[in-house]
């Protein structure tokens, strides 16, 4: 009896301050991504816009931004749930999304100056809390290289 | 190639259904599900239950039952009065096995059937009844748990509990948390209803050797009288049913049977 009350309460707990740092979390993301527009950000290898119009390069370097985000025990309970029935783990997604979303911010923001992100990539790994069943938290990485070109004087 | 920057117009990486309604759906399922299996198993126990020769049943009891320390009782005189009346009411109760009263001094007014033949009796019962009738309700109530076989229907149900536990343990111990108390409350109902069915055959173990009813709802009187009225959800996982209900519920069954209701005879406590 005492262990249904206690998980009431921690579905109860995880649901309400879960959601509650899931929006906003959510709000600062969308605020921030509008502010780093700017910044052109690529997965190719070679930087946007024609090569004859582009100022030289005058140097890159590697930047990465990095977010590690704990699952809330709703969640945890949500998806424990599904596994049993299987399909489309919806707790999770939001979680990635976020995190993936904020690790691709963390790096503009790691290079205020850069002119260019290009080669973005993601990585995604998860920590376990012990127990190798169960997800406790994920990591997203973003990585890329930030071009910065010749200023004209 | 023009860049063009921009924000994706809608988040299509994620769901937009609320995650609550999902999780009650899946909730509901699955604990109507878990209840549907140990209800099930739950029958194929009271089969088995039914059908196990009383030689097995004894074999059972053995394996199970608590080694009872022989020593010397602090009342023997009291335990003497309460084992003449449990062997006077074993006839009418159906009850052929050896029954064996134990006194425990314990100001808690209870009385516990275990397996094996033996009923173990709180001294603060004795506080609570005044009649041979009111006792002998109690020690009849004991007596149906043994004419039932409820400790084998009990002691199934608590093996289909652990294996069900274990079994989903193994697939992920936070379901387990979450699945083990809906079968509890499942457990419950069933126990409420086994004190229901003993109760109903006190009632008539109790009329058959005194020719009436009275003072059989005399111990749950008291009991109500003394306990606390305040209802909670925890009775869902009681064994057993409200002291209130089992009142009604004799009262009733005194009514539709037609029992007569005497005075009780008082009792020589033996002190």
């Amino acid at each position: 009896m005492e262990n249904l009350l206690l998980w009431v309460f921690l579905v109860a707990l995880g649901f309400f301050f879960g959601r509650l740092a899931e929006s906003r979390h959510y709000r600062s993301i969308v605020r921030r991504e509008k502010e780093w527009l700017h910044l052109p950000t690529t997965t190719s290898k070679h930087p946007i816009g024609d090569a004859g119009d582009m100022p030289p390069i005058a140097r890159s370097r590697l930047a990465h931004g990095s977010v590690v985000v704990s699952i809330d025990y709703f969640k945890r309970m949500l998806a424990a749930l599904r596994s049993l029935v299987g399909g489309a783990v919806q707790s999770h997604e939001t979680l990635l999304d976020r995190a993936r979303r904020e690790a691709i911010l963390r790096l503009k923001e790691s290079c205020p100056d850069a002119d260019q992100i290009i080669n973005l990539r993601l990585e995604t790994s998860s920590i376990s809390n012990g127990s190798e069943s169960s997800i406790g938290s994920v990591e997203v990485i973003a990585y890329g290289t930030a071009l910065y070109f010749e200023r004209k004087q | 190639m023009n860049y063009q920057p921009s924000l994706p117009e809608h988040n299509d990486n994620v769901s937009h259904q609320h995650p609550l309604r999902e999780f009650l759906f899946l909730l509901a399922g699955l604990a109507a599900c878990a209840l549907a299996v140990f209800w099930a198993l739950g029958l194929a126990v009271d089969v088995v239950a039914d059908h196990v020769s009383p030689e097995i049943e004894t074999q059972i009891n053995r394996a199970v039952s608590l080694r009872l320390v022989a020593k010397e009782s602090f009342a023997p005189r009291q335990e003497a009065m309460l084992q003449a009346l449990t062997d006077e009411l074993k006839q009418c109760a159906g009850v052929s096995q050896p029954i064996q009263i134990h006194m425990r001094q314990a100001t808690e007014a209870n009385a516990a059937a275990l397996p094996g033949g033996h009923v173990i009796v709180h001294s603060g019962l004795l506080d609570k009844v005044a009649s041979r009738n009111g006792l002998a309700f109690v020690l009849a109530h004991e007596l149906a748990h043994f004419k039932h076989r409820d400790h084998l229907r009990a002691l199934g149900r608590n093996v289909l509990l652990i294996a069900l536990s274990a079994a989903l343990s193994g697939a992920h111990s936070d379901v387990t948390q979450l699945l083990v108390p809906v079968n509890l409350a499942g457990y419950a109902q069933y126990s409420q209803q086994r004190e229901e069915a003993a109760d109903r055959e006190a009632l008539r173990t109790v009329a058959c050797l005194f020719g009436h009813a009275g003072g059989a709802t005399e111990f749950l009187e008291a009991m109500r009288a003394t306990e606390d009225r305040s209802s909670t959800p925890a009775h869902y996982f009681a064994s057993h049913p409200r002291t209130e209900l089992r009142i009604t519920a004799l009262n009733s069954a005194i009514r539709d049977l037609r029992l007569p209701v005497k005075p009780a005879q008082p009792l020589d406590k033996g002190q």
